[in-house]
């Protein structure tokens, strides 16, 4: 948030120097433009070097105010980048490790569907009884690995947000240099985005340890 | 006993009612998020479990409006999330949650919670 700030701040400066600088090069321009071909060129040549001292200051400052924006603009952005970044790095392993459990009770799954033959071709009706009811929770046990979805989803839904946000922040940015002049277009807006919620915090990781913190707090 | 099962999440809901059904309450109602859970809740319905996180209303706001209902003050509602932080699991008690699940959870832990959550309120 206090990043947010400093670079609003920074670009509301930056437009404000662009803006004297602007005035300054239309002054220089009406003293030294084709109406004044018939003026004194004297006085005119005279008051050129403190107009050009005058634009040089405000494009230093207008510089310097650009590159402060840029400094807490890049470590605002470098931040919520490393914070996407790690979501998606999350997203990626909770995937595998989903499927790599999915696969390894389908193979427990397969050798019970075996071994529930092989009782049933020698009679065993008890044996081959505790090997459904086994595959059975085998099976039912494979459901439960499939809550990676929801997680996963809201970890892309809030990598998604930040996306979003410095999309948000490039077209402010965008704006401040009128990209009209360069035959440029900017939309108001960022991508339309459907209405998701999401636990930014999400994770697949150490859910013992938290339902422990929940069930000391219920007491 | 008449379950409605909440949750924006398809895949999730699923799960949560396969869960229930292998630990015997087959009568299961579900809903997308908060609000349609409101539109869908009855006398009928004897026990919630919600998500936190859901467009339009949350779990938590549910939860506050079926305490605000005459019909609702007393049903039990366990929440299940991702959420799990102190903070978190403090505003869920005060919204009148009976209990709190964390995700990704077991079909064991679930059937812990909801017979705690039957036990507290004598329907056990």
């Amino acid at each position: 948030m206090m990043a947010t700030r400093v670079a609003k701040e920074l670009l509301y400066d930056s437009e404000a120097s662009l803006r004297l600088v602007d005035t300054a090069l239309a002054e220089l321009r009406t003293q030294n433009g084709p109406d004044d071909a018939g003026a004194d060129v004297n006085a005119g040549l005279a008051g050129l070097p403190a107009l050009l001292l005058r634009a040089y200051t405000e494009i230093n400052g207008a510089l310097q105010t650009l590159r402060q924006s840029r400094t807490a603009l890049e470590h605002t952005a470098v931040e919520k980048l490393h914070l996407t970044s790690a979501k998606l790095k999350e997203v990626s392993s909770a995937t595998e490790l989903a499927a790599t459990d999915i696969l390894d009770g389908l193979d427990r799954a397969i050798a019970m569907v075996d071994e529930l033959e092989s009782a049933e071709a020698e009679g065993d009706t008890g044996r081959s009884g505790e090997v459904r009811q086994t595959m059975r929770d085998e099976l039912f046990g494979l459901m439960g690995h499939l809550q990676f979805q929801d997680i996963t989803t809201q970890q892309l839904n809030y990598a998604s947000s930040i996306l979003t946000e410095m999309e948000n922040r490039l077209m402010q940015i965008a704006r401040i240099f009128d990209p009209s002049l360069f035959g440029l277009e900017v939309p108001n807006t960022a991508s339309d985005q459907p209405a998701v919620a999401f636990d930014p915090a999400a994770t697949t990781h150490d859910a013992e340890t938290r339902q422990a913190l929940v069930d000391q707090i219920f007491g | 006993m008449k379950f409605l099962v909440v949750d924006d999440s398809a895949t999730m809901r699923r799960i949560v009612i396969n869960s229930l059904q292998r630990i015997g309450f087959n009568d299961t109602v579900e809903a997308g998020d908060g609000q349609e859970a409101v539109d869908r809740f009855d006398p009928s319905v004897s026990f919630v479990i919600t998500d936190w996180n859901m467009p339009n209303m949350s779990g938590l706001d549910l939860a506050r409006a079926l305490r605000a209902r005459a019909d609702g003050a007393n049903v039990p509602i366990l929440m299940v999330t991702t959420r799990s932080v102190r903070e978190d699991i403090i505003a869920a008690i005060e919204a009148g949650v009976n209990n709190y699940i964390v995700k990704p959870f077991t079909p064991q832990v679930l059937k812990e919670k909801i017979d705690t959550v039957l036990s507290a309120v004598g329907a056990a």
